[in-house]
């Protein structure tokens, strides 16, 4: 057992760090994507172009995709120091989500088209999954994708697409054959986001902005099916592999606390400083206790990750329900711990911590992103800890006998 | 980065588990409950040659020179055994505490004494007044003073929650031998022999049916040379064990935890009612994934915290932060497999839910409760630094500026 990181990690972490050091500004506030202004967005492009140019947004991809083929463990140490400047990256679906998965299931020709453009930073994904009819059930995908000639003719439409930017690719799950069970007959595809037929319009959430996608006739050649035809659930499950060893929870939630602690340190209603309140202790000291936890959990799942090769899939872990479960409660204890200053947004007048409170009691109403805390819970009862469910094939059945009810 | 436990660790568990299954069964654990001695003698000796007792201490005190990771192996094992007994008071808080600060005279003497079974020790910390709450386990507790007196020291007062007293052969007395501004500066550390005169030992009624004790020191008389390390300053010594028998009870917890998990998804599995198993209840499935939840996030702040301690690394913020979440987190767990065994985790008899119930409360109390781990998770945020200042020039795009639900480049996006 070691807790410690190598000099070599170390030396990488000063690096990254020194280029956040030198590339943000001294007025820089790391506040998320919610809403940004165009200066803002502006902003974190040209700086995610910078950081491709190093290899910092892939490091753990073979340097021909634009990575600096870097261990997993390394790969970590970068994510850490990028989440701990709070890097808002336009790309990071296309980062986090839609790359490694190309990586391992994508042709010669798909990967040198595409992984390159993630890494340098140019192009933005979509990992557009979501539908009306098609949530937690994502088998239930409708989307349909029909064979013509050398094509796909999609047509259907996908619904809370996290757009971090604009996009310039699609990660699209898309129904390629009508079998039982629901998930052996869909696909994966690499979509243009502007080929003729798709459109967007604006889904803005409590949280991040997020689009509807339209795709009406439209034309995808055939070399953008990712993997093999009918095996796209698959594919899309091994996504969450990659999300589920990501490091970067922990760091950011530690330059978190040293906003807040700096906060309460600063603020002094009556003359005494927040930061001696009890409440607000409390607060403190259970968001420390997270952070390290999230910290533990992040660094086991990347370790582990690393090691898949000698230790298997890893077991059963709640680090992602745990999340989703203290960040509400966290949330709530941040805003009521303001008094009625916690209700103000951002760029009121009296506004206190810029309205942080507030933005992040808003963002915590929702855990839908990447699984419910039910879905999530599902998952871990059943394939985590064996428990019993019953079969989907009986689901129509009981809805039937349900309906029949009345 | 390696979270792997290393072969000698993982023999260590698997002998540890493989005896305990065979020696500290629930018939023993109830057994020493019903008892007067608060342990089982026969049982410790048996760890005794297996070499536990003496399992961190230098070989030239008969000890197997092992480290505290290791010892928090061991104690996983003992809390999935439920395994009764003074380690904790013996080997760590007397035991350690002896290595830590203990003249050469004292050490080997007493050390290879406890690594062969044949001394028990129990620390006299917590009071009448300071067991209310925050400063049991800190010095501003302690009024129980010695007073010099030619070559001795007289003891007087009262000790509460004493620990493995019945079964004692000597104390350890965390006692004043003077006040100021520093309420450390001024706590002495004592062995008196449990059979000194003046001593009166009342065992307390606990949920867990431990053995905690008043222990009465009436004017006891007890010699200068039995002060372990620097008078006036025993309290540095006895915190450092201290804090190692929390993790170690964070470990303890850790393996109680894993066990209710493990009975409780096989009861969910195969309890049957209204025709299928229970488990196929998203409530019960809660229940489960939640004592996963809680289990899982205690594994690794618990070796975090022993590995800093092993390393000689700063540890009080790991330390604080295993037992403020291990002690909560063990109470929902023990509560959640309460949930899910129904009527049969409820009874006083049989079945094993309740002993680890009962005997938890006390690990979650023991050495700090989470609302005292917490204030010192707090004191010391109190001393981090304030966030790093980037070094590019300002570019005023954050600060005050209002937040919109539609991100400005929407605006001029191409949308088919
Ligand atoms: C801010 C935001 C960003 C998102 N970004 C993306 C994205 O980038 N790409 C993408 O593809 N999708 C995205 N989504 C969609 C997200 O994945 C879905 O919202 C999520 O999967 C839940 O689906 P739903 O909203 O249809 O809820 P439903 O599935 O209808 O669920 C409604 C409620 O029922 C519960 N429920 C459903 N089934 C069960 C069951 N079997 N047992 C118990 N409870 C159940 C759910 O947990 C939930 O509480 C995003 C959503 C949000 C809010």
């Amino acid at each position: 057992m070691d807790f410690r990181f190598t000099e070599e990690q170390e030396k990488l972490r000063t690096e990254i760090d020194d280029f956040f050091l030198d590339n943000l500004p001294s007025d820089y506030r790391p506040r998320g994507q919610r809403g940004q202004t165009m200066e803002q967005y502006k902003f974190w492009m040209d700086l995610q172009r910078k950081a491709g140019a190093k290899g910092y947004l892939t490091p753990g991809w073979s340097k021909e995709s634009g990575g600096l083929g870097l261990s997993d463990m390394e790969q970590g140490v970068v994510m850490e120091e990028t989440s701990y400047w709070g890097a808002a990256w336009p790309g990071s679906q296309g980062i986090r989500v839609c790359g490694p998965p190309l990586h391992v299931f994508g042709t010669e020709e798909q990967k040198s088209k595409f992984l390159p453009g993630i890494a340098k930073g140019e192009d933005i994904w979509y990992q557009a999954f979501t539908e009306p009819d098609a949530g937690s059930d994502e088998a239930n995908v409708s989307l349909r994708a029909v064979e013509d000639g050398d094509n796909y003719i999609l047509n259907g439409q996908k619904t809370f697409i996290t757009a971090p930017g604009q996009g310039d690719y699609l990660y699209t799950l898309a129904r390629t054959q009508d079998v039982t069970p629901k998930h052996r007959g869909i696909s994966l595809f690499l979509i243009d986001a502007h080929s003729p037929g798709v459109s967007y319009s604006a889904l803005p959430t409590l949280g991040v902005f997020t689009v509807d996608i339209f795709f009406d006739n439209v034309k995808v050649p055939k070399d953008r099916l990712l993997g093999e035809l009918n095996r796209g659930f698959y594919h899309a499950m091994v996504t969450f592999e990659f999300e589920r060893s990501t490091t970067g929870g922990g760091a950011g939630a530690r330059r978190g606390m040293e906003e807040l602690i700096d906060f309460y340190r600063n603020e002094k209603p009556n003359g005494k400083p927040l930061l001696e309140n009890p409440a607000v202790r409390d607060l403190l000291a259970d968001r420390a206790i997270e952070m390290e936890l999230v910290w533990l959990q992040g660094w086991f799942a990347a370790w582990h990750f690393s090691q898949r090769d000698k230790l298997g899939s890893p077991p059963p872990e709640a680090g992602g329900l745990h999340n989703k479960v203290v960040s509400a409660d966290r949330a709530k204890q941040l805003i009521d711990a303001m008094g009625l200053y916690g209700q103000l947004r951002r760029g009121s007048k009296y506004c206190k911590y810029e309205g942080r409170a507030a933005g992040s009691w808003e963002v915590s109403r929702s855990t839908h992103p990447a699984g419910t805390i039910e879905v999530n819970k599902i998952v871990l009862g059943g394939r985590g800890l064996g428990l019993p469910r019953i079969p989907a094939k009986f689901n129509k059945e009981i809805r039937a006998a349900i309906e029949e009810r009345g | 980065m390696d979270f792997n436990f290393t072969e000698e660790q993982e023999m260590l568990k698997t002998s540890a588990r493989d005896f305990l299954e065979e020696e500290c069964a629930e018939k023993l654990i109830r057994d020493v409950e019903a008892g007067d001695q608060g342990y089982s003698p026969d049982l410790w000796k048996k760890i005794a040659e297996l070499g536990w007792l003496g399992l961190v201490f230098p070989e030239q005190y008969e000890g197997a020179g092992m480290n505290v990771i290791d010892l928090a192996v061991l104690y996983e094992e003992f809390g999935r055994a439920m395994f009764p007994g003074p380690y904790l008071s013996t080997v760590i808080l007397g035991g350690m505490t002896i290595l830590e600060a203990g003249t050469e005279e004292q050490k080997s003497e007493i050390l290879p004494r406890i690594a062969r079974g044949e001394q028990i020790v129990a620390m006299a910390l917590t009071e009448p007044e300071s067991s209310w709450g925050m400063q049991a386990w800190d010095p501003e507790g302690v009024t129980v003073a010695a007073v010099a007196d030619g070559d001795d020291y007289i003891i007087d007062g009262i000790k509460l929650f004493v620990h493995d007293a019945v079964c004692a052969d000597t104390f350890l007395v965390v006692a004043r031998t003077k006040s100021g501004a520093d309420p450390a500066d001024g706590i002495t550390l004592f062995l008196v022999d449990a059979k000194s005169a003046g001593i009166s030992i009342t065992p307390l009624r606990t949920v867990a049916g431990d053995m905690q004790c008043e222990v009465i020191f009436d004017k006891v008389k007890v010699s200068r040379q039995n002060i372990v390390g620097a008078l006036n300053g025993g309290w540095a010594p006895l915190d450092k064990s201290m804090k190692v028998g929390a993790v170690m009870l964070c470990a303890q917890m850790l393996g109680a935890g894993e066990k209710l998990l493990e009975l409780s998804v096989d009861y969910a599995r195969t309890r049957i009612q209204f025709d299928m198993p229970i488990g196929i209840n998203q409530y019960i499935q809660e229940h489960c994934v939640f004592l996963l939840r809680d289990v899982n996030g205690a594994r690794w702040s618990t070796y975090l915290a022993a590995w800093k301690i092993a390393e000689g690394e700063p540890c009080d913020f790991e330390v604080a932060v295993a037992k403020a979440w291990g002690s909560d987190a063990h109470e929902r767990a023990c509560w959640r497999a309460h949930q899910v065994h129904g009527g049969v985790g409820y009874t006083v008899n049989d079945g094993v839910l309740p002993l680890y119930s009962r005997r938890g409360k006390t690990y979650q109390l023991y050495l700090g409760d989470t609302a005292y781990h917490k204030e010192k998770i707090a004191k010391e945020l109190e001393g981090w630094p304030a966030p790093q200042v980037p070094r590019g020039k300002p570019l005023g795009l954050w600060e005050g500026i209002p937040e919109n639900w539609i991100p400005e480049w929407w605006d001029t996006y191409d949308k088919g």
